[in-house]
């Protein structure tokens, strides 16, 4: 099994290196890295049991932003992400999640959703449940405005301060 | 909420441990006339105590009533903050509701709501949990944890591990837990907890861990289509539990954990919570709203996330699910 320093060192090597796709596979650990020209997003996938640091590809998994070749880890992704909608949407104010959790936009799979694009929130208006292990954690708006977009499925897995909302501040 | 007195003379007689206390202290501690102690013992016998008067000897507590009122739960309670303010109501919508505008409104850590009867107790997803009058413990408890947000789904775990060894200290009955913290006896559901956090982005406010127990139901209690997946302790046990000493040993054993937890962080809980686990290493089917995985459950994170692995041995990472076995 690769340690996660092994595999950060290979993808060092492999970046600096002309290599354009790599494949290791042992005792049933398989790293796959590809490394298209320009800026589409490198993916690494790591079968069987890793350190929990790795990302590793599932359906379940959040859509995956893009990445500078020499970053694996998705918290860093994550922070990309931030950064550059930070750029493009500068006067929109962002409601991120408080914690890694499963994304709820009602309180039932049958009820209407807290808010929708176009909706008036205020401060303390809920705009969504996020739960991890029967934890709920009840979404607040944070300022006064107008749904502008929103960012991430219904259900879907969110990480630690990833963007959930957009919302024009009045 | 009680009065003060109520309380005191609960405290004396928590602290006698079952042996009489002379009329004479009682007024004494209390600071009222011996009339008026009579009076506060009288209104403890409408209540449901039993309590025996013997002359030169003075009052002892024989007998204590299968309720949860704060009287109950506070005669002989171990603990030091939780549980020491008692908000009890005959019926509720639910305790959630009630403990979470007693947090906003700034009640202390420890605070615990309890209700005989909720006629809107809810679980997961805004299901409905059964909480029919007198049969269970339908409580809700407020702590107000410094530790960042993001960590506060280890306290779900924690109480499940409290419930469970006081279920086992006080019935003898060996309970599992299934992930993340439904209790089950035999199988069967007996317990839900369900969380909620009030937050901001770097700070809890408070966590309110709202807790379903069935105690004491039979089995002609439970509505039909839930028969074969739910009990109660009662049923499993053959004989009926006392609620409020169950609720006692509930708030210490949390406690307990919850000190150890803010001390040295989740691993030791872990431990103890993979020590009653019953849906690990066994294939299990998790539902989500995404979809529906089945796989090997490996085990927990050291953040308590639950780790399957596929067919095609992909791991999956589950914050939140429907686990079943």
């Amino acid at each position: 099994m690769l340690k996660i320093q092994e595999i950060r060192e290979l993808i060092r090597l492999i970046d600096q290196s002309s290599i354009e796709e790599f494949v290791y596979e042992h005792e049933g650990t398989k790293v796959h890295m590809k490394k298209p020209s320009t800026s589409v997003p490198v993916e690494t996938v790591v079968k069987t049991v890793a350190e929990p640091t790795v990302k590793i590809v599932t359906p379940e998994a959040p859509s995956q932003a893009p990445a500078q070749p020499t970053a694996p880890i998705a918290e860093t992704k994550q922070e990309e992400q931030a950064k550059q909608e930070t750029v493009n949407k500068e006067n929109l104010h962002k409601i991120t999640s408080p914690m890694v959790g499963t994304f709820y936009t009602a309180p039932s799979p049958d009820a209407p959703p807290y808010v929708k694009v176009g909706d008036k929130v205020k401060k303390d208006t809920i705009v969504c449940i996020i739960e991890a292990m029967k934890l709920f954690n009840e979404i607040e708006a944070e300022v006064n405005g107008e749904i502008v977009e929103i960012l991430v499925q219904n259900g879907q897995l969110v990480e630690y301060g990833q963007p959930l909302f957009l919302v024009k501040p009045e | 909420m009680q009065s003060e007195t109520r309380k005191k003379l609960l405290e004396l007689f928590s602290e006698a441990k079952g042996d009489f206390i002379s009329g004479q202290k009682i007024s004494e501690i209390l600071g009222c006339s011996r009339t008026a102690v009579w009076k506060h013992i009288e209104d403890l016998r409408k209540e449901g105590f039993e309590l025996e008067a013997v002359r030169r000897l003075g009052y002892r507590i024989v007998n204590t009533p299968d309720k949860v009122t704060a009287n109950e739960i506070q005669l002989g309670l171990k603990t030091e903050t939780l549980g020491r303010y008692i908000h009890f109501e005959e019926e509720v919508t639910s305790t959630q509701t009630i403990a979470q505008k007693l947090a906003y409104e700034g009640a202390k850590e420890g605070t615990l709501v309890v209700a005989e009867q909720q006629i809107a107790g809810r679980g997961r997803m805004a299901r409905n949990w059964f909480s029919p009058k007198g049969t269970g413990i339908w409580m809700s408890l407020i702590l107000r944890p410094p530790i960042p947000p993001q960590k506060a789904p280890h306290l779900t775990l924690l109480t499940a591990v409290a419930i469970a060894q006081a279920i086992q200290d006080v019935t003898g009955l060996v309970p599992d837990i299934k992930w993340p913290n439904d209790i089950l006896i035999n199988g069967k559901k007996c317990v839900g907890i369900l969380t909620e956090l009030q937050a901001e982005p770097d700070r809890i406010h408070s966590v309110i861990i709202g807790m379903g127990i069935n105690v004491n139901q039979t089995v002609e209690q439970f509505p039909e289509d839930i028969r074969a997946i739910a009990t109660s302790l009662a049923i499993e046990k053959g004989e009926k539990i006392k609620r409020a000493e169950l609720v006692q040993e509930i708030l210490f054993k949390i406690e307990m954990l919850y000190r150890q937890y803010l001390q040295h962080g989740f691993r030791p809980i872990k431990l103890l919570w993979e020590g009653y686990a019953i849906s690990i290493g066994k294939e299990i089917t998790a539902r989500t709203l995404s979809g529906t995985l089945r796989g090997m459950a490996l085990g927990i994170t050291d953040e308590g996330v639950l780790m399957l692995e596929d067919a095609d041995g992909n791991i999956h990472y589950i914050h939140s699910a429907d686990i079943q076995l």
